[in-house]
C-alpha cells in the first residue's frame, strides 16, 4: 500500500521526462484514463442497476473501455494488432448480445418482469 | 487522485462532482503533457472523452431503459472520434456500424418487446426496478476500489513504457506495407504514367516489392511475358529506380487486414466458432417458444374445425 501511495506521487510529480508522448500532446495516459473511468462506470452501473438490460448494457460499456484501451496501445506501439483484437472483441460482444439478449426475452416471458431480484432463485 | 464516480439520488451534485474530477484529472493530464511537451492540445480530444464519458454516466443513471440506450449510442459515436484521433479509420466505422447499428438496435427492440405495456391511465409510470438503485454504495465502493486500482497499474505502467523515439525507432516505416501489395502500386503507377504496361516492379525473396518506404522510390524492370509470372520473366538490364507519388500510401484498411489475415488468421476461426456457438445458442433458447406455438396453432386449428363441424351441425 506504501509504494503504491509512493507510486501516485511519482504520478503526480510534474517532472517526468520519460512519459509517453507518441500521440501528440494527448500522450497514451488520456485515453487510458478514459477507459478506465468508463470501465469503472461500467461496473458501477452493472452493480447498481436492476433492469437486466440495463446490466448488459453495461458489460458492453466495459467491453468499449477496453477497445478504447486497444486501439490507443494500437497507435502509441505503431502496431495494428491492437485494432485486430478490438475486431475479435466487437464478435465476442455480437455474440455476447444475442445470447444475453435472448435469454433476457425468455426470462421476461416468464416472470414478466426485468428485474433481477426476482430471479435470486437462480443462484443455484 | 481524484477519481469519483457517483450513483443516483442526489443526481445533479454527483453529477458535476464526477464530470469535475473527471475534467480535473483530464486537464491535469493535458497541462502535464503540455509542460513535456509544449504545443497545442488536441481540442477534439476533450470534446470526444468528455461526451463518452458523460454519456456513459447517463447510461447508467437514467431512468428509462430506452434513454439509456440512446445513451449509449452516443457514447459509441464518441469512442467512435476517439478512434478517429487514434488513427483507427477502419475501428471506428466498423464501430459505428456494428455496435450503433447492429448490437444497439438488438437492445432497443428487446428494451420494447420486454416493458410492460402500460395502461391507459397510468401512461409514465417507470417500473419500481427502474427507480430504484441497489446496494448503491458498496457498489460505488467498489467502483471506486477498481478505479483506483486501474489507474495506478495504469499510471505507473505507462511511466514505464518505453518512449515514442524508442518505439518510432523500432516500428516499421508505415508505407512498408506497400511492399506487400504488387497489384495496388502497380495500377496507381501504371495510371499516373510512371511505367508502362510492359514494366513490373521486380520481386525480391518471397513476393516482397524492392520498394523503399522511406526513400520512396520502387525498382522496376520489363517483363517478358505480361501474362506470365513477372517475378520469372524479368528482361536483365533493363531495371530503373522511380519515385513513388505521394498519395500512394499504405491505408489503415490495408494494414489491418493484413495483420489479421496474416498474423492471426486463427482469430477468425476463434471468432466464426463463438459467432457459431451464440447462434446455436439463441435458436436452442428460442426453440421452446416456436413449440409452444405450434402447440397453440394446433390447439386454435382444432377448435376451428370443431366450430365448423358444430356450425355444419
Amino acid at each position: 500500500m506504501v509504494s503504491t501511495f509512493a507510486s501516485m506521487a511519482d504520478f503526480l510529480a510534474p517532472a517526468q521526462a520519460s512519459f509517453p508522448e507518441a500521440m501528440g500532446s494527448v500522450t497514451l495516459a488520456h485515453y487510458l484514463f478514459v477507459s478506465v473511468a468508463m470501465f469503472a462506470m461500467g461496473l458501477i452501473g452493472f452493480l447498481t442497476r436492476r433492469n437486466l438490460i440495463i446490466m448488459f448494457l453495461c458489460t458492453e460499456m466495459m467491453f468499449q473501455a477496453a477497445g478504447i484501451a486497444l486501439i490507443a496501445f494500437s497507435r502509441f506501439y505503431l502496431h495494428h494488432t491492437g485494432q485486430s483484437f478490438v475486431i475479435f472483441v466487437l464478435t465476442v460482444a455480437a455474440a455476447e448480445a444475442a445470447l444475453a439478449l435472448a435469454l433476457v426475452v425468455l426470462l421476461f416471458r416468464g416472470r414478466e418482469s426485468l428485474n433481477a431480484d426476482q430471479w435470486h432463485s437462480l443462484k443455484g | 487522485m481524484a477519481l469519483p464516480r457517483k450513483r443516483v439520488n442526489p443526481q445533479i451534485i454527483g453529477g458535476l462532482v464526477a464530470a469535475i474530477a473527471g475534467g480535473l484529472v483530464l486537464i491535469g493530464l493535458g497541462i502535464r503533457a503540455r509542460e513535456v511537451e509544449g504545443g497545442l492540445p488536441n481540442l477534439y480530444f476533450y470534446v470526444f472523452a468528455a461526451i463518452a464519458l458523460g454519456a456513459s454516466l447517463r447510461v447508467i443513471t437514467h431512468q428509462r431503459p430506452v434513454y439509456a440506450a440512446l445513451y449509449f449510442i452516443l457514447t459509441i459515436l464518441s469512442s467512435a472520434g476517439l478512434y478517429l484521433i487514434l488513427a483507427a479509420e477502419f475501428m471506428a466505422f466498423a464501430l459505428i456500424i456494428i455496435y450503433a447499428g447492429a448490437i444497439l438496435i438488438t437492445y432497443l427492440f428487446v428494451i420494447m418487446m420486454a416493458t410492460q405495456s402500460p395502461s391507459e391511465e397510468e401512461v409514465d409510470v417507470l417500473a419500481e426496478y427502474d427507480l430504484q438503485a441497489r446496494e448503491p454504495l458498496a457498489a460505488v465502493f467498489a467502483g471506486f476500489l477498481i478505479l483506483g486500482a486501474l489507474s495506478v497499474m495504469i499510471f505507473t505502467g505507462a511511466s514505464k513504457l518505453p518512449g515514442s523515439e524508442e518505439i518510432r525507432a523500432q516500428a516499421p516505416h508505415p508505407d512498408h506495407m506497400l511492399q506487400l501489395l504488387p497489384r495496388r502500386v502497380e495500377r496507381v503507377l501504371q495510371d499516373e504514367g510512371l511505367i508502362s504496361g510492359r514494366e513490373r516492379i521486380v520481386r525480391e525473396a518471397r513476393g516482397v516489392l524492392s520498394l523503399d518506404p522511406e526513400a520512396r522510390t520502387a525498382i522496376v524492370a520489363r517483363t517478358v511475358d505480361v501474362d506470365g509470372d513477372p517475378a520469372g520473366g524479368f528482361i536483365p538490364g533493363s531495371e530503373r529506380e522511380i519515385a513513388l507519388p505521394d498519395h500512394l500510401r499504405a491505408r489503415n484498411v490495408e494494414s489491418l487486414a493484413y495483420d489479421f489475415l496474416n498474423r492471426h488468421p486463427m482469430t477468425i476461426e476463434i471468432a466464426g466458432v463463438i459467432l457459431l456457438m451464440a447462434m446455436l445458442g439463441a435458436v436452442v433458447l428460442s426453440r421452446r417458444q416456436v413449440d409452444i406455438d405450434d402447440e397453440r396453432k394446433r390447439q386454435q386449428a382444432e377448435r376451428r374445425l370443431r366450430d365448423a363441424e358444430e356450425a355444419r351441425l
